[in-house]
């Protein structure tokens, strides 16, 4: 899916983000920025998720493989998780995937986590320019540009 | 070395119906499984400086053997990585006794070693540890892309033997990452950069018991060990944990936990 859309964007400067948003908050808040009409930049291609503790930090290295300036996680508040606990595994995963990807040289604003309620349409339209806006300062991902300039493995 | 022999001898008259350790044969140093007193395996035993991973081979016969004990000779890495295996359900403890030995002051020079003892130590005397981070350091005084670039450079070297994983003592999953074609793809050699190591490192955070033997077994000189070392560092600082040092408190990823454990994260 992401292969398809890795060359093409809808946005005027060609950051692309990939927002995971969970089923019962963060998307139920993207839904009320769009209803209520709220303004934020196009740059974010979402994907719906059940749970945010379902995000294996594997999809996050997946996105940024194939060509994301940046990922959003964003979910329930904790404490008002769906399934209890699920955003538990989250924050806690999200600190080592952090650090890991610091340490390997790849900038901490390119991955952002972010807790959206239902009921927070505005919070998401502004999580959205914000994080926007930093990507956008950083630039395209070192990843993305090596991949596009075809440099790397020889197929054996 | 006698002591071990008179060791061996004990265990298998009392507490164990096999003893897992090394031998050396004709130069080489192996792992062997010694089940008789009246083997001549025994009068071959041998701790020397050679290194395996004792307890990957454990895991593989207490499996084996639902119904055997198995003693075994551990290094201080070597008992991390037994701890952090039976708290990952890979090993009953129940079934192991462990030989504590610790390591000589050149042999935890040479590895770097964070902690070259066991908790009990039957053969051997306790020196200080040799904690080897000038790398890490090195690398983390370099700015993002710097950093990026340096890291590159190392994994462009990789032939994707898979030697890291197959030493590796905490690694133990039927279905790889690593073979997983979505996540990395066959056939394409350097690994496209950073997704063969970091899902290693990730798959680390919260196991590595930092016995450096990814890197020993390296062929192309790749400094595994710090990037796993990080992810224990990480693990350490983030999360509050350590593998391998407590018999009973399990990896914060292992399970969801509580509220109060999120308490102190950004």
């Amino acid at each position: 899916m992401m292969a398809e859309t890795s060359n093409e964007t809808s946005s005027p400067d060609g950051i692309r983000i990939l927002a995971f948003l969970c089923n019962w908050c963060s998307y139920a808040g993207a839904d009320l920025a769009g209803v209520s009409r709220l303004q934020y930049p196009a740059n974010v291609l979402d994907v719906r998720v059940m749970c945010t503790g379902t995000i294996s930090p594997y999809f996050v290295i997946k996105a940024f493989q194939e060509g994301m300036d940046g990922v959003l996680i964003a979910g329930c508040h904790i404490g008002d998780c769906h399934y209890l606990k699920g955003n538990y595994m989250t924050a806690k995963r999200f600190q080592v995937l952090r650090e890991a990807l610091r340490f390997l040289g790849l900038e901490e604003g390119r991955l952002r986590l972010e807790w959206v309620s239902a009921a927070e349409g505005e919070k998401y339209a502004e999580v959205i320019r914000s994080f926007t806006e930093e990507v956008r300062a950083l630039g395209p991902s070192p990843l993305r540009e090596r991949r596009e300039a075809g440099a790397g493995a020889v197929k054996a | 070395m006698s002591g071990l022999k008179e060791i061996i001898r004990e265990k298998l008259g009392n507490d164990a119906d096999a003893f897992l350790c090394l031998k050396s044969e004709d130069g080489a140093v192996l792992p062997v499984l010694i089940s008789d007193v009246g083997s001549p395996d025994l009068e071959a035993v041998e701790v020397g400086e050679a290194r395996y991973p004792l307890p990957k081979i454990l895991a593989g016969l207490l499996a084996a053997y639902p119904d055997k004990r198995f003693a075994v000779l551990v290094r201080g890495c070597d008992e991390r990585a037994v701890i952090e295996l039976s708290k990952l359900e890979q090993m009953d403890l129940d079934r192991v006794v462990m030989v504590g030995l610790a390591c000589t002051t050149e042999e935890a020079e040479a590895c770097g070693c964070p902690r070259p003892y066991p908790n009990d130590i039957a053969l051997g005397e306790k020196v200080e540890p040799a904690p080897g981070r000038e790398i890490i350091a090195e690398v983390e005084s370099l700015a993002d892309r710097e950093r990026m670039e340096w890291w590159r450079e190392q994994f462009s070297r990789c032939i994707k033997c898979y030697g890291c994983r197959n030493i590796c003592p905490m690694c133990f999953c039927k279905d790889c990452s690593l073979e997983n074609p979505h996540l990395v793809e066959p056939g394409v050699i350097p690994p496209e950069f950073p997704s063969f190591h970091i899902i290693r490192a990730l798959d680390m955070a919260g196991r590595c018991i930092d016995c450096g033997l990814c890197e020993e077994a390296c062929p192309a000189g790749i400094p595994l060990r710090s990037l796993y070392r990080k992810m224990q560092e990480i693990m350490a600082d983030k999360l509050g944990y350590r593998a391998g040092e407590s018999l009973d408190e399990k990896s914060p990823l292992s399970f969801l936990g509580t509220e109060a454990d999120l308490e102190k994260l950004e």
